[in-house]
């Protein structure tokens, strides 16, 4: 199959970029979206052109590297997967797909689609963690914990840090992604000492990045590859508000 | 985290929106509740009209409203721009997630919110120019005979137009607003979520057509 694109070029930070026209032929319907910009990019290599810049790792759906907007959607059509799951039997022949990098202040391009996250690294480090002495491995169910607790933390921990949240959010808000990591810590016994400091660092470092705030629309749910509920969110508000009174 | 820094971060100002937001909501079936009493005549409605106006906590209640709604105002036009400002480039093809599956709440009401609350302030000012601060007609015992006035206003089939139209935007408003609040509270549970939605849209749907009731019944009336 043969398909059109219209991908975001910028050659570095701050840079001004524009779509750029690409035809894709030889492409096979059972190739990753991925692998065809592989194969366009090794094109683009032989005519002694810059192949385009994307992130991508795992390739496989839990590292949370790749990640682009196709055709308006982050991570593209397909419900609870990443770019590199979506496949190319998704479009048809002659389709134009539009490639555009995650859009955010706090998100700034570096090159191409690749965008710098750096952002949520230092919210991570502003509190997602448990401080402990660690010493052996503690026995198994030393520390009884509810099923339902486990499972909540469990959905809640499956954040990658793609950042697809803050792409589809029209305010490029980072609410899911800092809820999904404050819940995943919070609802378990070992996170719960910290639990106030942790809410209220985290969400200053969030609101200090420069993302947005909260609609409550749902739509950081909707394209989350990992399919983290905005309750999440409720549980962040909540804690917060708790934490400062 | 001193008070006032918290009620400025994102989470805080959400809370200080959702909690003006439903003190106006609550302002609104009040509202209503008196107008409705148009219903029962001229005696019942002018009564309670001079009950509310004569009672000197009146000037507490307004300034505490005006005081709501300037935060209220504040809070979402200051949240808006640092919105906007959380994404400078915007994105060439952009569509909604929604299209993608079933879990989002995004509706023309949510992305619309600015825009439905500042048509819903230039009505205020309109409504409180022909009301509050219209013609003054007098009842026989000398209070003011707002029953009157409101014959008269609404005996212009344009104001019923406007009024109607008005009700519809504040309705498209509360429609996401509601259940908006609840989330920034932080009120979540997967069993009562869904039905809180739905009831926050029952009571929008139910507040906007019991306002938008009255233009029309005052001219029908009128017109017999």
């Amino acid at each position: 199959m043969v398909v059109k694109l219209k991908v975001w070029r910028q050659a570095g930070p701050g840079q001004p970029g524009k779509l750029v026209d690409y035809v894709a032929d030889k492409v096979h319907p059972d190739m990753s979206f991925l692998e065809m910009l592989d194969v366009v990019n090794e094109g683009l290599i032989r005519k002694g052109d810059d192949p385009i810049a994307f992130d991508s790792d795992c390739r496989e759906g839990i590292c949370g590297s790749c990640g682009v907007v196709i055709d308006g959607i982050p991570h593209g059509p397909d419900k609870g997967a990443t770019t590199c799951q979506v496949h190319m039997r998704r479009f048809k022949n002659g389709d134009t797909i539009t490639i555009e990098p995650f859009r955010a202040r706090a998100f700034p391009v570096l090159k191409d689609l690749v965008v710098n996250r750096s952002a949520f690294d230092r919210i991570i480090a502003a509190g997602g963690y448990v401080s402990m002495n660690v010493g052996g491995a503690p026995d198994a169910n030393s520390l009884p914990i509810a099923k339902a607790m486990a499972d909540q933390a469990m959905d809640s921990a499956q954040c990658i840090g793609c950042g697809a949240c803050v792409a589809a959010c029209k305010n490029a808000a980072a609410h899911l992604f800092t809820s999904a990591k404050i819940s995943h810590l919070g609802v378990l016994p070992q996170g719960e000492p910290e639990r106030d400091r942790r809410v209220v660092r985290m969400v200053e470092q969030m609101d200090r990045e420069g993302f947005g705030s909260c609609s409550n629309e749902g739509e950081c749910e909707a394209v989350c590859p990992k399919k983290i509920s905005i309750s999440n969110i409720a549980r962040m508000n909540r804690d917060f508000l708790r934490a400062i009174v | 985290m001193t008070l006032q820094k918290a009620l400025s971060s994102s989470i805080g100002s959400k809370f200080l929106i959702a909690l003006t937001g439903l003190f106006l909501f609550l302002f609104l079936v009040g509202h209503l509740a008196g107008n409705l009493l148009f219903m029962l005549g001229a005696d019942a409605f002018n009564n309670y009209a001079h009950a509310l106006i004569s009672n000197p906590l009146i000037l507490v209640a307004e300034g505490g409203l005006i005081a709501i709604f300037l935060l209220h105002i504040f809070k979402t036009v200051t949240m808006f721009v640092a919105n906007r400002r959380a994404r400078p480039d915007r994105y060439a093809a952009k569509k909604w997630a929604k299209t993608k599956n079933d879990r989002s709440r995004k509706t023309l009401s949510s992305t619309t919110m600015i825009l439905t609350g500042t048509i819903t302030l230039l009505f205020l000012v309109t409504h409180l120019a022909t009301f509050k601060y219209g013609p003054y007609y007098e009842t026989t015992e000398g209070i003011r005979d707002l029953y009157r006035l409101q014959f008269a206003v609404f005996s212009n089939p344009g104001y019923v137009a406007f009024y109607l139209v008005a009700m519809g935007v504040i309705g498209f408003h509360l429609w996401h607003g509601i259940s908006s609040a609840a989330q920034s509270f932080g009120v979540d549970s997967p069993r009562w979520t869904p039905r809180l939605i739905w009831t926050g849209r029952v009571f929008t749907v139910a507040v906007s057509l019991g306002f938008a009731l009255l233009p029309i019944y005052t001219f029908v009336m009128g017109r017999n």
